[in-house]
């Protein structure tokens, strides 16, 4: 469950804006995160919902947008969803795959009340 | 009101990677992040690349566990420096308790790293280590559907380990279909078929990581 880690860092971050910006309660927390990060959203949240436990983000929303996998083939640059990490250009059929989409893992913005 | 932030979450992590593969770099170790399932034969394959190797090369081995030092204890035996990282529940190395287990090893009298991860193929995933390449073990008993189960460890290992081919005659595993799957995700993937009990496929395994470790050695040259 290395949710629990990736929520540790994440209130490193939350907390840091917090403090930078005095603010006195977060309503909303938005997140991006890739298909291809191995992270289970319910375990996330639920984590996340422990680390907000008496501080300015208990009760706030935690919104995770879900970033679908994308490829890019090396040998004729055509850009493609991966399916099923079928990493395999669909117009050339080359194996040669870079990822370009999909392994994000990053906190978008915040929302507060003034 | 809404405020931008736009941060890597994993920044912290990474920025600790960076660190440990420049000092890697620095003494010029080739680290190997080896990864796995519980009971897929990591320990085994060790001790056999210890048994192996280390009269060629300087290895140090970090062990992960969760709790005991069982595996520590295996690999001390054969005589290379070892330090056990206990995460006590925690399913993953980080590169903070790997930086810490590099200072305690002393690296810079070694050449070869081997860093033994938590018996697990997911959570280990989403960790750089700073090593130079990551391993993926699977075993036989644990069926050959597993890479496209578990397609973030295999997208991203340089090499792959099937171990316990001895036990191909008494399982459903289809070691084609394996293989299609495992290319699929990874073209450039080396696969090794291995029983680390028996000892088969551990010679080809050993000359490829001394391949990698003298390549490494050119590149610093």
């Amino acid at each position: 469950m290395h949710e629990m880690a990736i929520v540790d860092s994440l209130f490193k971050i939350i907390n840091a804006k917090v403090k930078e910006h005095q603010i006195k309660k977060v309503v909303k927390v938005k997140l991006k995160v890739g298909e291809m990060t191995a992270v289970e959203p319910m375990t996330l949240t639920a984590c996340f919902e422990v680390y907000a436990q008496n501080t300015v983000v208990e009760g706030a929303e935690l919104v995770i947008e879900r970033i679908p996998l994308q490829g890019k083939c090396r040998e004729c640059a055509n850009v493609f969803r991966v399916y099923n990490y079928n990493f395999q250009c669909p117009q050339c059929e080359s194996r040669s795959i870079e990822t370009v989409a999909g392994r994000e893992l990053y906190i978008e913005n915040l929302e507060v009340e003034e | 009101m809404e405020i931008k932030v736009l941060r890597n979450i994993m920044k912290r992590n990474e920025d600790l990677a960076t660190v440990n593969r420049e000092l890697f770099d620095r003494y010029g170790i080739l680290a190997i992040n080896l990864m796995s399932s519980p009971g897929a034969g990591k320990t085994t394959i060790l001790e056999r690349t210890i048994a192996k190797l280390k009269d060629e090369l300087k290895i140090g081995v970090i062990e992960g566990d969760l709790m005991t030092t069982k595996d520590a204890e295996r690999i001390h035996r054969y005589g290379v420096p070892v330090v056990q990282i206990n995460t006590e529940g925690g399913c993953h190395l980080d590169a903070n308790m790997v930086n810490r287990a590099m200072q305690e090893l002393e690296i810079e009298n070694l050449e070869l790293v081997i860093i033994e991860n938590v018996g697990n193929l997911v959570c280990p995933s989403a960790f750089d280590l700073g090593d130079d390449l990551k391993v993926v073990v699977i075993s036989v008993p644990e069926g050959d559907d597993k890479p496209l189960k578990y397609p973030v460890m295999f997208r991203e290992a340089k090499a792959c380990i099937l171990n316990k081919i001895d036990l191909l005659p008494y399982s459903n595993f289809n070691v084609d279909n394996f293989t299609e799957d495992v290319l699929s995700l990874n073209p450039n993937i080396e696969i090794f078929q291995m029983s680390a009990s028996s000892g088969e496929g551990i010679d080809e395994w050993c000359l490829w990581l001394k391949r990698e470790w003298e390549r490494k050695r050119q590149r610093r040259r």
